[in-house]
């Protein structure tokens, strides 16, 4: 019997989904083989309740998002988070800085009064996951990596090291010697320092690693010309969620 | 035409300009369009060697946009980039003259690569020979081998460097952002060689990023075969430290359990070193004793001014050298203009180590608990930085991959360094090497003695790469040297302060002291009390030592039998066993002998306090330990509780009666005695000492144990203590050993390698373990 696979959308730009869809003709039909997806928006319209692992997108911004999530959690064998608005909140937590009545009026206008939020937060903030795969977008790679250990019952070596240690694997000359500042220190790698090597810097879009080092990181972003605002700005857009900026 | 001048063509602003300043820095004449009519404007007003085209344009697509250049401006080549590559479109742009292409998001590096090839066939078309002409070789090169050193003009070199890029893949040193890379090179100009220091060290062409082990399939039929690339490669100015770096690699991968990935990597690289004329300002070879070297090599150049010296390192060296350039005899100026500019260089090196780096093992081993690791460690991100760009560094992790259909994959090996949190993990949770202090103890250590002890072959090679890459400016391991080699020095100091009561004294010129006292033990054991005649103290600790001096018999050493705790005078309990101990033995009250030290370790007093203490004496192994246990006795209150076991041969051979009373009595010390054997008088124990232990009840761990007795007694003693779970560490012993001088010099005392006069007499059994001359 073939694993079912459901992915479903919270609150996100479903771009997570979208990148899940760009992989190879031969990788597609080889995950078809491996499991059955059931549960896909962006990619089919027949729908089934009948799921073993279940993929969230997005974060989750509304009182009436829990109980769909929950009803999820409690189907799936497996829940894994999907990208960087699933698993640390996101750029969607930007509005927590607010009040939420401003956000609902900045966004809807007069209609405000026919919507409801509440600050944005990742799924582990509502029930537990069991895999991240993280990033805006995630890594096609590391999706299909998280898939094939399920499906061989094992756990995914997902890294747990800082974006500096693939920025020095790609060969990069450092964004700090480049006149720029970077949040790789203590951002989690796994995306092959992918905006470095591109030429720009990383913004920590698959969040913090574990017990970040952020003083030190705050420090040098300072020694490096940041004013405070720009470093609390820098941990922001991604980051909100996270305790460090709270 | 402007030999390298490139036209980039996309409409996304960010992706047109960020190629632009990507091959502006790497020196290129760049201009831009937003779209193919721009393009096509452009082009016919200026000439471009290069267009770099986007496939997918509004208006006019990159396919007409290739068609009309095709037609108008031919030799311009064309590279395609496309965020959505198909063999269609690919196949009619090839048609239509792109020599590549490109998948968004594009590399820089990549990129670069690829127009720089491109215009080295932009520059080849014209000419179809070799721009180098050969001449037969002057009749003054008679044999090239191994140690000679010959010049060679720079476009002798270049030659060599274009000819080998046709036989193999040649990488070299190149300037990046302001920065230096290894890279692959294709022609001689982008080649670097007055280069300070790269950001990666070229050890990546042995060891590389992720590569894979084993290719295996599993179910049907299940196969495991190795993968091993042997591609031939050139590596182009390596800087002597990093041939240092790769010598100690070829230590670690190739002789125990040789490497087959390394092996064969390392076998098929030549390695065309050049001295570094340049040094980085973080660099401190020349304290490491890698600004030069004479081996590790295929050949090595030295820039003395447009020509090159180059030093034949090997056999392949050699042949490179017959096959290829031009070479003659250097002159008797260009050697002295060789040494010349290497002197220069050494120079411009503004660190170095405080301490000759042999010092540093043992530096390090004494600095173990020192608080700099904590303090310093502080700022660390854990980021791996500085172990990714270290030529010495190669632990790695091992990871399998499968593919979909979950029946073939491979295992394959990336980098991984004792700088991440998770090196140390393992499944259960536990890491090893949990914080952040631990971490970067462990770093230095193996950098300036770990390594060294392994391989024989320094850790640390003094590139600097660490601490350029580190933001938290931590990571030097010069500055960790450094700095504990100043803790050391301010510890020796506040030593020497302690020992400043007593006075000022030539080495081997012993103090006078009076006896004031004498007492008999048994027959052969007396006590002696000694008083120094300038009234001084002697300051010792327990544990230590002093060499006893009756002048025209000799010197002897003998143990302090007396707690500092205790007033001004000492006391030595000796049995009569040689010439000195004779004569000492035949002294009368207000006798005069000489004395020298106190001498040795002494008992580890700041770990025994707070803690359980176990003490153990065998016979007159109670002369030395009573200084101990009347320390203990005397600071009570810093113990916890302390047990003392003692054990004669006889009755008759028991000493300090009095005292083995009074503790016997003592609630402040839980004794037991045993002799092995018994008299008719005898009520106690009769046994060997070790009987006692088991009937002890022991905290093994918060118990410190201190063994003082005759060589044969420790390794039945050590067993049971081992059976008690007393950790290797908390177990402390007392040596004897023949010390003649005291001072650390005659030589022997030596346990191996270790003066027992200095780091000694007392050990503790890890140490211990260390040396196989020990027990």
């Amino acid at each position: 019997m073939k694993p079912k696979v459901a992915f479903f959308d919270f609150t996100s730009c479903e771009g997570c989904q979208l990148d899940a869809l760009n992989l190879t003709g031969e990788e597609l039909i080889d995950l078809l083989n491996a499991v059955d997806i059931v549960n896909f928006r962006e990619a089919k319209t027949e729908r089934e309740d009948d799921y073993d692992i279940a993929f969230i997108e997005g974060s989750i911004t509304r009182e009436s998002e829990i109980p769909r999530l929950q009803k999820i959690r409690e189907q799936a064998k497996v829940l894994v988070a999907l990208g960087a608005c699933a698993c640390i909140g996101g750029i969607n937590c930007l509005k927590n800085h607010l009040p939420m009545e401003e956000a609902l009026r900045i966004v809807y206008g007069k209609d405000a009064k026919y919507y409801d939020t509440f600050p944005a937060r990742p799924v582990d903030a509502v029930v537990p996951v069991d895999y991240h795969v993280r990033g805006c977008p995630p890594v096609t790679a590391e999706l299909l990596k998280v898939v094939k250990a399920l499906l061989l019952g094992k756990k995914p070596d997902i890294p747990n090291y800082p974006v500096c240690v693939e920025c020095k694997m790609a060969g990069n000359v450092c964004v700090f010697e480049r006149g720029m500042t970077c949040l790789g220190p203590v951002a989690r790698a796994g995306c092959s320092a992918i905006c470095v090597t591109g030429g720009r810097y990383c913004w920590g879009c698959r969040g913090l690693v574990e017990d970040p080092n952020i003083d030190s990181e705050k420090d040098i972003l300072k020694k490096y010309g940041l004013t405070v605002e720009q470093v609390v700005e820098k941990f922001k857009i991604y980051n909100t969620y996270a305790e460090v900026t709270k | 035409m402007q030999e390298n001048s490139v036209l980039i063509v996309d409409d996304e602003p960010i992706v047109r300009e960020s190629i632009r300043d990507w091959l502006k820095d790497a020196g290129y004449q760049v201009a831009t369009a937003e779209s193919g009519e721009e393009a096509l404007e452009m082009i016919e007003t200026q000439d471009f060697s290069i267009m770099v085209l986007d496939i997918r344009l509004p208006g006019k697509t990159g396919i007409s946009v290739l068609k009309e250049v095709k037609a108008q401006r031919p030799w311009i080549k064309s590279i395609i980039i496309t965020a959505y590559p198909s063999a269609e479109t690919v196949d009619e742009a090839t048609k239509l003259g792109a020599v590549d292409y490109l998948i968004k998001p594009v590399a820089p590096d990549d990129l670069e690569r690829l127009v720089q090839e491109t215009l080295g066939l932009v520059g080849r078309e014209p000419t179809v020979t070799t721009k180098v002409e050969v001449r037969p070789k002057p009749p003054a090169v008679e044999v090239i081998e191994v140690k000679k050193s010959f010049v060679i003009a720079k476009e002798s070199l270049k030659s060599m460097v274009e000819s080998l890029t046709k036989e193999m893949e040649v990488v070299g040193v190149k300037s990046k952002h302001g920065k230096y890379v290894y890279d692959r090179i294709v022609s001689f100009d982008g080649l670097c060689l007055d280069y300070d220091v790269t950001v990666m060290p070229p050890t990546k062409y042995l060891l590389p990023a992720k590569e894979t082990l084993l290719k295996f399939s599993v179910g049907g039929e299940s196969k495991v075969e190795p993968a091993i690339e042997d591609r031939p490669r050139a590596i182009i100015g390596v800087h002597p430290y990093d041939i240092k770096a790769i010598e100690l690699l070829d230590e670690a991968f190739m002789t125990t359990n040789p490497d087959p990935n390394y092996s064969a990597r390392r076998q098929n690289t030549v390695i065309i070193g050049v001295d570094c004329l340049n040094p980085s300002p973080n660099s401190f070879a020349p304290s490491m004793g890698t600004r030069l070297t004479e081996t590790g090599f295929d050949l090595l150049l030295t820039d003395i001014g447009g020509d090159y010296m180059v030093i034949v390192g090997s056999e392949k060296g050699a042949d490179l050298l017959a096959k290829y350039p031009q070479i003659r005899e250097p002159t008797g100026d260009e050697i002295a203009k060789q040494k010349m500019v290497r002197d220069e260089a050494l120079t411009r090196y503004k660190l170095a180590l405080d301490v000759p780096k042999e010092r540093l093992p043992k530096l390090l081993e004494d600095s173990y608990d020192d608080p700099y690791w904590e303090s310093r460690s502080k700022t660390c991100l854990s980021c791996g930085s500085c172990v990714m760009v270290c030529p010495t560094c190669f632990c790695f992790d091992v990871q399998d991959e499968v593919l979909l259909n979950l029946k073939q994959g491979e295992r394959f090996r990336h980098w991984d360094g004792c700088m991440l949190v998770d090196f140390a993990r393992v499944a259960t949770g536990e890491n090893f090497r949990h914080d952040k202090a631990s971490r970067f103890r462990h770093r230095v250590y193996r950098k300036g003695k770990y390594i060294l002890e392994r391989y024989g072959r320094i850790g640390c090679v003094g590139c600097g790469r660490c601490a350029n890459a580190c933001l938290a400016e931590i990571a030097s391991p010069l500055e960790a040297f450094n700095a504990i080699a100043e803790s050391a020095r301010i510890k020796e100091e506040a030593r020497r302060i302690i020992r400043e009561v007593r006075a000022e004294t030539e080495l081997y010129v012993p103090r006078l002291a009076e006896l004031v006292k004498v007492e008999e033990l048994t027959p052969r054991e007396k006590v002696f009390e000694f008083r120094f005649k300038d009234g001084k103290s002697l300051g010792n600790r327990p544990g230590q030592f002093v060499e006893v001096s009756v002048m025209g018999i000799g010197e002897a050493p003998i143990s302090i039998s007396s707690s500092p705790t205790r007033d001004g005078t000492f006391q030595m309990a000796i049995r009569n066993v040689g010439n000195v101990t004779n004569a000492l033995h035949s002294l009368e009250k207000r006798a005069i002998v000489g004395i020298r030290g106190p001498f040795g370790n002494g008992f580890p007093l700041e770990t025994l306090e707070g803690k359980d203490v176990l003490l153990i004496a065998g016979g007159i192994g109670l002369f030395p330990l009573r200084s101990l246990v009347q320390y203990i006795l005397d600071r009570r209150s810093s113990f916890g509780r302390v047990t003392l076991l003692f054990g004669a041969r006889s009755p008759a051979e028991r000493v300090f009666l009095d005292e083995l009373t009074a503790w016997s009595q003592s609630p402040e010390i839980e004794f037991h005695e045993t002799v092995d054997r018994g008299d008719e008088g005898w009520q106690g124990n009769v046994g060997v000492i070790t009987t006692l232990i088991p009937k002890v009840d022991i905290d093994a761990w918060k118990t410190m144990a201190v063994v003082v007795g005759p060589p044969i007694m420790y390794r039945f003693v050590i067993g049971e203590l081992k059976k008690k779970g007393i950790p290797d560490e908390n177990i402390i012993m007392s040596l004897e050993r023949r010390m003649k001088c005291g001072v650390g010099k005659c030589g022997h005392c030596q346990i191996n390698g270790v003066y027992v006069c200095q780091e000694g007499p007392v050990f503790t059994l890890a140490q211990l373990r260390n040396l196989r001359e020990a027990v």
